[in-house]
C-alpha cells in the first residue's frame, strides 16, 4: 500500500485510504443528505413527527432514569400496591390490576415497541427488496415465480396469517419480530420491482453493461441507489405498521408475556376488566402512546415522500 | 362487449380457483408439514398414543401414511365439506358444524360495516374535498388521520370503556343475549340490532377514515382536470358539477381501494369481535388460538382467506362493469 501522496496528518490520512472517487462520492452523499434535510425542515408535519419520535426514543433510552422503577422486573406482579389506584402524586398514572405502576410500565413498554418496529421493518425491507430486485432485474422465470409468490401473499389477508404464524411458532419476543417481518414484505417487493423495471431501461444502466459491469455491480451501484429513496418513505410506514401489529399480537395474547410492552399492558387491562372498573388510565396511557407514535411515523413518512419523490405528488 | 366481458370473467374465475387451491395447499403445509409433531396439532392432548381416539384420528387424517397420501386425503375430505374434528369442543364435533353460526355473525357485521362505510366515507370525502382548505376540511382531515392511525382494537376498547361507564345497561358482550334462542323472530332481530350496534359503529368509524381519505384525494385530482373548467364555463351549478362530472370519475380509484381493502376490513372485524366477544370468525380464531385447537384455527384461516379472494373477485367484476376500459 502506498502512503498518502499529499502527506496529510490525523484523520485526513484515513481519507487517503479511500480512492479519490470514493471520497468524492461520500462528499456528494453528504451534500444530498444536507439538501434533503433542508427541504424536510420546511414541512411542519414532518418536524412534529420527528420531534415526537425523538421524544419516544429518549424515553426508551432513559427508561431506567425516568421511570419510578429502575429495573422492569421490580414492577412486581405481587400485589404490593392496591388494585386500580387512580392517578396521584405517588402513582403518576395510577396502578393496574396487579398493583403495578402504569407510568413505569408505559415508559418501559416504549422499548419493546420501538425495537419490534425497527427490527421487523428491517426484516421486511431486506426480504421485500431482495425479492423485488431479483424479479425485476433478472426477469423471465425468476420474475414469473417470485411475483406469483408475492401475489399469493398479497391476496392472503395478512392479519389472520400473522395470527396463524405466531400461534404455530409460539410466544416469544423474537418470534413476534420474525412473524411481523415475514408477513409484511410483499408490498415492498411490488414497489421495488416496479422501480427496478423502469430504471433497468435507463441509458446509464445500458452504459454500465456495455463497459462490462457485472450484474452484482450494476445492482449495487446503479439500481439500488435509485430504488432507495422510494423504499425509504415506505419503510417509515412499515415501522408504523409493525408497531401496530406488535401491540395487537401482545393484546391478542400471542406476544411474550414476560416482556413489558404497551400491548401486554392493554392485554392485562382487558383481561382484568379495567373498562368496567372505570380504570381509564390503564387503557389511556399505553393506548395514547401507540396512537401518537404511529401518527408520528405517518407524518414523517408523508414528509419524506414529498421530499424524496416529488414527481409522485401532483397536489 | 359481452364477449369481452365473458373472457374477462373466465380469466378471473380460473385465477380465483387456482388461488383457492393454493390457499388449501398452503394451509396443509403450514399445519402439517412445518417442523413439529403433527399428532400434537390435530389430536386432543388427552388422547395418548394407542388410545381409541388417537388411532381413529390418526387413520382419519392418514397420519400413518406418507405426506403425499395425507395431502390427497386432506384435499378430498375438504372437497366433501369435511373440515376435520375440533379438539377443544367436545370430542367428535365436526369443525364444519361449529363454523356455521360464527360465519353468519361475521357476515352480518362485515357486510353492514362495508356498505355503511362506503356510503358515509364517500359522502365525507366529497364534503371535505369540496371545502378543500377551509375549516371543515382541516378539522375533518385531522380526524381522519387520527382514526386512520388508531389501531381498530384500541378504538373498540375505548368504545367499550365509554359504554361501560355511561350506559351501564347497554349489552357490550356477544352477538346476542343468552335468551336469544327462546325469542320469537321480531325480538331476535331487535336483540341482534342492539348487540351489533357498538361493534358495527367501531368498524364503520375505522373504515370510513380510509375511504374518505381516498375519495378526497381522488376527487381533488379530478377537479384539476380541464373538463372541470369547461363545466364551470358552461354555467353549471357547483352541485351539478360535483354530481355529474366530478364524482363519476373520482369513483374508479375509490372502487379499486375498496376492493383492495376487503382483507383489511376483515382484519378490523377480527379485532372488534375479540374486544366485544362478538361470536364471529375472529372471535372463533381467538378462541382456537387460546385453546390450541389447530383444526379449528386451520378452518377459520382457510375461510377468511377464501372469503377475501372471493370478495376481490366480485370487486373486480364490479370494476369491469363500471369502467369498460379495464382490460384483464
Amino acid at each position: 500500500m502506498t502512503a498518502p501522496v499529499d502527506g496529510r496528518r490525523g484523520w485526513a490520512r484515513f481519507g487517503g485510504l479511500l480512492s479519490r472517487t470514493r471520497r468524492e462520492r461520500i462528499k456528494l452523499l453528504q451534500k444530498s443528505v444536507y439538501k434533503i434535510w433542508k427541504q424536510y425542515r420546511q414541512s411542519l408535519g414532518g418536524m412534529i413527527g420527528l420531534s415526537v419520535l425523538v421524544f419516544f426514543i429518549l424515553i426508551a433510552v432513559l427508561a431506567p432514569v425516568i421511570s419510578t422503577f429502575e429495573n422492569p422486573d421490580d414492577i412486581s406482579w405481587n400485589r404490593v400496591n392496591p388494585t386500580y389506584v387512580p392517578p396521584s402524586s405517588k402513582f403518576l398514572l395510577g396502578t393496574d390490576y396487579h398493583g403495578r405502576d402504569v407510568y413505569s410500565l408505559t415508559v418501559w413498554g416504549t422499548r419493546a415497541s420501538l425495537i419490534v418496529g425497527f427490527l421487523a421493518s428491517l426484516i421486511s425491507i431486506v426480504l421485500g427488496t431482495g425479492v423485488g430486485l431479483i424479479s425485476g432485474y433478472f426477469g423471465k422465470l425468476y420474475d414469473e415465480v417470485l411475483m406469483r409468490f408475492t401475489d399469493f401473499f398479497l391476496v392472503i389477508p395478512w392479519f389472520p396469517l400473522m395470527i396463524v404464524f405466531a400461534t404455530l411458532l409460539g410466544r416469544s419476543f423474537t418470534n413476534v419480530i420474525i412473524v411481523i417481518g415475514i408477513t409484511s414484505w410483499p408490498s415492498t417487493a411490488r414497489i421495488v420491482r416496479a422501480q427496478v423495471l423502469s430504471i433497468k431501461e435507463k441509458t446509464f444502466v445500458e452504459r454500465a453493461i456495455s463497459v462490462g459491469a457485472g450484474s452484482g455491480r450494476i445492482i449495487s451501484r446503479h439500481i439500488l441507489p435509485n430504488v432507495f429513496p422510494l423504499i425509504f418513505a415506505n419503510t417509515i410506514l412499515l415501522v408504523a405498521n409493525s408497531i401496530f401489529s406488535e401491540s395487537f399480537l401482545d393484546f391478542f395474547g400471542l406476544g411474550d408475556p414476560s416482556v413489558i410492552s404497551w400491548g401486554t399492558v392493554l392485554e392485562s387491562a382487558y383481561e382484568n376488566a379495567a373498562f368496567s372498573s372505570y380504570a381509564w388510565w390503564n387503557i389511556l396511557a399505553p393506548g395514547a402512546c401507540i396512537i401518537i407514535l404511529i401518527m408520528a411515523f405517518y407524518l414523517i413518512g408523508d414528509a419524506l415522500d414529498e421530499v424524496m419523490n416529488p414527481k409522485l405528488r401532483r397536489r | 362487449m359481452v364477449q369481452h366481458f365473458r373472457r374477462y370473467f373466465a380469466k378471473k374465475l380460473i385465477y380465483v380457483i387456482f388461488t383457492v387451491f393454493l390457499i388449501l395447499t398452503f394451509n396443509f403445509i403450514l399445519f402439517r408439514v412445518m417442523p413439529g409433531d403433527v399428532t400434537r396439532i390435530v389430536i386432543p392432548k388427552g388422547a395418548a398414543p394407542g388410545s381409541d381416539t388417537f388411532e381413529r384420528l390418526s387413520h382419519y387424517y392418514g397420519l400413518d401414511q406418507s405426506k403425499p397420501v395425507q395431502y390427497f386425503k386432506y384435499i378430498s375430505q375438504l372437497l366433501q365439506g369435511d373440515l376435520g374434528e375440533s379438539i377443544s369442543f367436545e370430542t367428535g364435533w365436526k369443525v364444519g358444524d361449529i363454523l356455521g353460526p360464527f360465519l353468519f355473525n361475521t357476515l352480518i357485521l362485515v357486510g353492514m360495516g362495508t356498505v355503511l362505510s362506503i356510503f358515509f366515507g364517500m359522502w365525507l370525502g366529497r364534503v371535505t374535498a369540496w371545502k378543500r382548505g377551509k375549516a371543515t376540511d382541516r378539522v375533518g382531515s385531522a380526524f381522519f388521520l387520527m382514526f386512520y392511525c388508531m389501531p381498530t382494537f384500541l378504538f373498540a376498547l375505548l368504545m367499550l370503556t365509554l359504554a361501560a361507564r355511561f350506559v351501564p345497561d347497554w349489552p357490550i358482550r356477544g352477538a346476542y343475549s343468552s335468551t336469544y334462542y327462546s325469542m320469537d323472530w321480531t325480538d331476535k332481530i331487535g336483540d341482534r340490532l342492539v348487540h351489533t350496534m357498538l361493534p358495527l359503529f367501531a368498524l364503520v368509524i375505522e373504515t370510513i377514515a380510509t375511504f374518505s381519505i381516498i375519495t378526497r384525494s381522488s376527487l381533488i385530482d379530478v377537479m384539476t382536470e380541464e373538463y372541470m373548467v369547461t363545466a364551470v364555463a358552461k354555467g353549471l351549478s357547483s352541485r351539478e358539477i360535483l354530481r355529474k362530472h366530478a364524482m363519476p370519475n373520482a369513483m374508479l380509484p375509490v372502487m379499486t381501494v375498496v376492493a383492495m381493502n376487503v382483507g383489511w376490513i376483515l382484519s378490523g372485524s377480527i379485532m372488534i369481535e375479540i374486544v366485544f366477544s362478538y361470536q364471529g370468525l375472529g372471535y372463533l380464531t381467538y378462541y382456537a388460538v387460546l385453546d390450541q385447537d389447530y383444526p379449528l384455527l386451520q378452518a377459520a384461516f382457510m375461510l377468511e382467506a377464501v372469503a377475501v379472494v372471493i370478495a376481490n373477485f366480485i370487486a373486480d367484476l364490479m370494476l369491469m362493469a363500471l369502467d369498460p376500459r379495464v382490460n384483464v
